[in-house]
């Protein structure tokens, strides 16, 4: 894992590493990548992907309203609202 | 009369015989978590709602469930409407949810008082319980050692006796290493067989809620409360859920019990191995026979878990960016740096870890390598179990290849070190399949577990043989000894 | 040197659904900020998706109209990226089994009709607002429309101008409004697009780079967005430069695109299977009850208001052009018989009415009962067509009835010969000149007669009853 790929991982999971332990988690990332590496021995030609143990369809909801806002509750568990919005740093477009 | 200890048949029965009230027997729960503090058991206490309600179960003095009135501890991943939920975590260190999760309100509504919310690994990412923000939790047969993971909190609580039960999550293993690790019982059950509603996702596909407590009968107890399809849960079962406790005293002749051949456990501790084996010759006894049965990919679960969790669990916690909930990081200089740093400064270096790997193996370029490489093993392993079970009723395994270690001892240098514990336990979450773990024995002073596989469905059949198991046996009734605490 | 231009579009359209594609909050427009959220929408921790199956249908029945294959097994895939109006930090939407594949719809241009194939259209949920300007250093979030259903129809790149481009999204406008797919109210934002725009040499196969266009939601808007860009993108060929990649914003106060800036990192998406939802699957039982429902779309309805109604071709297609127009014509023909009449004034004074004011008919005081009544009037000879005119302003002014209006400002014809007679004698009488001179063949002085006896019936009077007694009393 080069410097630039572990750069490009932190920025679309939107973390950063702790240059003091960097080198480390780099080193374990590059652990880790080994031993899920390792299925590539396995023949799964033909085989579909198994996404989930439920090999069955989806139930779905009726279209019908059964609301369940709890408006202040939610802006409440903000780290910053008003009485209405959530509130971010200022996205400029 | 001390309440410690005591499964959940006997607090019923004190109950009934009103040698006890509810809330007497909440309050001694209290007491008792509140005795071994030390132990890191909990992260949030409900002393006030579970005392009233306690008393409006004395009150109404009827006895609807088998769990009425009895104390309950919940592991912190389950949302609870007013209480503290942090899955112990720095990110959520302040989330009050706004609901209760399905599994925990249907044992509630059952009559069962949650006094607290138990500590455990980070986002039940961790194998030790050593990844929570709220420090470790100790083993309550020795100090300083692990309690297993991630469920950690819970099965300490309940071996040391605080409470009888608590529920617990289980990904990879979660429920049945830490229940190996304190000496008690935990099932994890078919996926879909509990609602996954309100339970916060490590990985979604693999996470499932159940019971931990002294018994399987105990565990039979939860489950028949716990299990059912839940129309907010898509993913939740829509088939009947039978009595559990029903069939649980049915004579074992016949049980056609596999062993895999794929896990070599001469590689195992010998005094391991040698619990095994006696265990073997108990379940012979009782009228099982064994069958050895060839899982030829099972050995590829630890790397397939191990790019499935990861890649689901990068997405499902993209939801903690400070923005609505949980931590937010001061003084950003605009929305992607409160991102950044929020995350940065609310996860716990594992939770890192695991969401970078899980990014790297979603990322383009490497999904097909990784990801649904992964997936397609997977199926290779679930097939693997559809035929062994053609032949067999229940598998047969250590829960751990060990026993609970000491406090930093284990994955400090190598992650996959502490990834390799999950060796037995994984490849159920992998296929849905129901497990158990019940206590078998000691080694070195430290329980040992045994792991029994059901086919889709059969916890029915799982908790029968563990019950007969544990109606021939008393290493269930084993009790740590709680005087360093 | 000359260019050619490639263009694609990918069209937004909310659906019409009451709740949002994965909870069961409301989907309703214009509600207090933050209320029409429920656990789900707000993506708080440990909430679980369920599918709205009415998006299916809905997206089925567009998938039908355009000749698509529609596939029966549909997946939903998670994609990844963090934005502060995206609660759960992913979008649920199709990539690798869309609903919809394939299809095709024509386009409407001046001298010809353009057939523009469509790739696929997929359903997905849409994200909240972000309101910019109002709080000072703060973005506000709201997230009521979050998690409301969208289609994402996605063209080839077989538009050739900003007019194709109009006119394709008036056919995708016109299209899911007759289905009920969608209620197409542009300025609510139910129908947007994207629009990705190349320039090429002409005779040159490969395409130019593109730009993407964001969230443009006016035909007006599209036109000189495309434009705008069009003109930009020759001149940087021309200087020799190239053409960046980028998504950009139009900006309709300075008429001029401009790249966005929260888009400047380049994204991996990290799709994959949503593993909180399985597959939904349509069965063939469904899929018949979609096809026996099937509304009847805008060439369907011009036929028939040819066959059975006798209205010209001309007539037929203005009317059957817009839902609302169609609608509430079909519901005024169960109230008259004259149809030419009816469909006369719908293309004359009542279209005009609504551009004038740029509304909807469903969004005017008139319903299909009081036209039918005006037309009944007018067609019974209660009323002149002249009155007729004076009465609509009333009408479209107070909401009352034709009748009501007529007997509250005594607007009913004479049609009594006697009465007519009587007055026409006045007029003859009081102009000897003008008869005189009429008689010694000054033809056109007829229409001063008639004129003089709408004058003192203030119109009133019955024209034919006037002309033919006129020709009678001025042999």
């Amino acid at each position: 894992m080069d410097q630039e790929t572990v750069s490009t991982i932190c920025y679309l999971a939107r973390l950063e590493i702790d240059k003091n332990k960097s080198k480390k988690i780099i080193q374990d990332l590059e652990t880790i990548i080994e031993l899920i590496g390792s299925l590539q021995t396995i023949d799964t030609s033909s085989i579909d992907p198994l996404y989930s143990p439920l090999e069955m369809t989806a139930l779905t909801h009726e279209d019908i309203e059964n609301s369940d806002n709890k408006k202040e509750k939610f802006l409440e568990n903000a780290a910053l609202s008003n009485e209405d919005y959530f509130l971010v740093p200022r996205v400029v477009e | 009369m001390t309440i410690q200890f005591k499964s959940i048949t006997e607090l019923r029965a004190m109950l009934d015989t009103k040698s006890i009230s509810a809330s007497e027997l909440t309050q001694e729960s209290l007491q008792l978590a509140q005795k071994y503090k030390e132990l890191n058991c909990f992260v949030t206490m409900n002393e006030e709602l579970g005392a009233k309600n306690a008393n409006s179960i004395d009150l109404e003095n009827k006895t609807t469930s088998m769990l009425s009135g009895i104390p309950l501890a919940q592991k912190d991943l389950f949302c609870t409407e007013g209480l503290r939920t942090t899955c112990s975590s720095k990110i959520l260190s302040n989330f009050i949810p706004p609901y209760t999760a399905t599994a925990v309100k249907k044992l509630e509504d059952a009559g069962s008082i949650t006094i607290g919310k138990t500590n455990m690994d980070e986002f039940a990412m961790g194998s030790s319980n050593e990844t929570s923000f709220f420090g470790n939790v100790h083993n309550p047969w020795k100090k300083g050692y692990v309690p297993g993971g991630s469920s950690g909190g819970s099965a300490s609580a309940v071996s040391a006796g605080i409470v009888p039960a608590a529920t617990g999550t289980d990904t990879g293993g979660s429920i049945r290493q830490p229940a190996a690790h304190c000496g008690i019982t935990g099932l994890k059950p078919t996926y879909g067989r509990v609602s996954r509603w309100g339970m916060i996702a490590f990985a979604s596909s693999l996470d499932q809620a159940g019971p931990l407590a002294r018994t399987a009968e105990d565990c039979a107890i939860l489950l028949n409360e716990m299990s059912g399809h839940d129309s907010k849960d898509t993913t939740s079962l829509n088939s009947s859920v039978p009595d559990f406790l029903e069939n649980i005293n049915q004579p074992l002749d016949g049980l056609k019990i596999g062993i895999i051949k794929e896990f070599n456990l001469s590689d195992l501790d010998p005094e391991v191995q040698a619990r095994f084996e006696d265990s073997k010759k108990t379940y012979e006894k009782l009228g099982a026979h064994f069958v050895d049965v060839s899982l030829p990919n099972i050995s590829a679960s630890v790397p397939t878990y191990y790019s499935i969790a990861p890649a689901e669990c990068s997405s499902n916690l993209s939801r903690f960016d400070g923005v609505r909930f949980g931590y937010r990081a001061e003084d950003t200089d605009d929305l992607n740096d409160l991102y950044i740093k929020s995350r940065s400064e609310g996860f716990g270096d594992e939770v890192k870890r695991r969401v970078l790997i899980g990014t790297y193996a979603l990322s383009a370029g490497y999904y097909d390598a990784y990801y649904k490489k992964a997936q397609q093993v997977r199926r290779l392993i679930k097939n693997d179990f559809d035929h062994a079970f053609q032949s067999v009723d229940v598998l047969m395994t250590p829960t751990s290849p060990n026993t609970a270690f000491k406090f930093g001892s284990k994955g400090a240098q190598n992650p996959v070190e502490l990834y390799l514990e999950d060796l037995f336990t994984i490849s159920s979450n992998l296929a849905g399949l129901p497990a158990i773990s019940i206590p078998h024995g000691q080694v070195n002073s430290l329980p040992v577990g045994l792991q029994l596989i059901g086919n889709f469905l059969r916890e029915d059949q799982l908790l029968n043989a563990s019950h007969i198991f544990q109606q021939n046996s008393d290493f269930h009734l084993a009790q740590p000894n709680l005087e360093d605490f | 040197m000359s260019w050619e231009t490639v263009i694609g579009l990918e069209t937004h359209v909310q659906l019409s659904t009451k709740t949002k594609l994965f909870s069961r909050a409301s989907t309703a427009f214009g509600a207090s900020p933050n209320t029409n959220v429920n656990l789900i929408d707000c993506g708080l921790p440990g909430v679980l998706p369920s599918v709205n199956k009415e998006a299916f249908y809905k997206a089925i029945r567009f998938g039908m109209a355009v000749n698509a294959q529609i596939n029966q097994t549909s997946i939903f895939d998670r994609k990844n990226y963090f934005y502060a109006d995206l609660p759960k930090g992913y979008q649920i939407t199709q990539m690798d089994l869309p609903i919809v594949l394939g299809g095709s719809i024509d386009i409407q241009l001046e001298e010809s009709v353009k057939t523009i194939n469509i790739t696929r259209a997929h359903l997905e949920e849409d994200a909240g607002k972000s309101i910019h300007d109002e709080y000072d250093g703060f973005s506000a979030i709201d997230l009521n429309r979050a998690g409301t259903p969208l289609l994402e129809i996605v063209s080839e790149p077989e538009i050739s101008n900003a007019k194709e481009a109009v006119a394709y999204m008036k056919a995708m406008h016109q299209l899911v409004t007759y289905l009920d797919v969608s209620d197409g109210n542009m300025a609510q934002g139910s129908l947007r697009c994207d629009a990705n725009v190349s320039i090429r040499k002409k005779g040159v196969k490969e395409l130019g780079t593109r730009t993407e266009i964001k969230n443009i939601n006016s035909f007006k808007f599209i036109e000189k967005a495309i434009n705008f860009e069009i003109k930009r993108q020759i001149k940087i060929l021309e200087d020799g430069e190239k053409v960046t990649q980028e998504t950009r914003l139009y900006d309709s106060s300075k008429d001029e695109t401009r790249p966005m800036r929260s888009k400047e990192f380049a994204n991996d998406y990290r799709y994959f299977p949503e593993p909180d939802l399985l597959p939904v699957i349509i069965s063939d039982q469904e899929i018949q009850k979609i096809r026996d429902e099937f509304p009847e779309l805008p060439k369907e309805k011009e036929a028939r208001y040819q066959r059975e109604l006798g209205l010209s071709e001309y007539d037929s297609q203005i009317i059957s052009s817009s839902k609302s127009m169609a609608d509430f014509f079909d519901a005024s023909v169960e109230k008259t018989k004259n149809y030419p009449l009816l469909s006369n004034w719908l293309i004359g004074e009542i279209s005009a009415y609504l551009n004038k004011e740029q509304i909807e008919i469903h969004e005017s005081k008139l319903t299909a009962d009081k036209v039918a009544m005006l037309i009944n009037r007018i067609d019974d000879q209660t009323i002149s067509g002249k009155i007729g005119k004076s009465i609509f302003e009333e009408m479209c002014l107070s909401g009352c009835t034709p009748d009501e209006i007529i007997e509250s400002q005594g607007l009913k014809q004479i049609s009594d010969d006697g009465a007519i007679e009587e007055i026409i004698m006045t007029v003859i009488n009081e102009n000897p000149s003008q008869v005189e001179a009429y008689l010694g063949g000054k033809d056109k002085l007829f229409g001063f007669f008639v004129g003089q006896v709408m004058k003192l019936t203030e119109g009133k009077a019955n024209p034919k009853a006037v002309n033919s007694i006129l020709k009678e009393k001025l042999k």
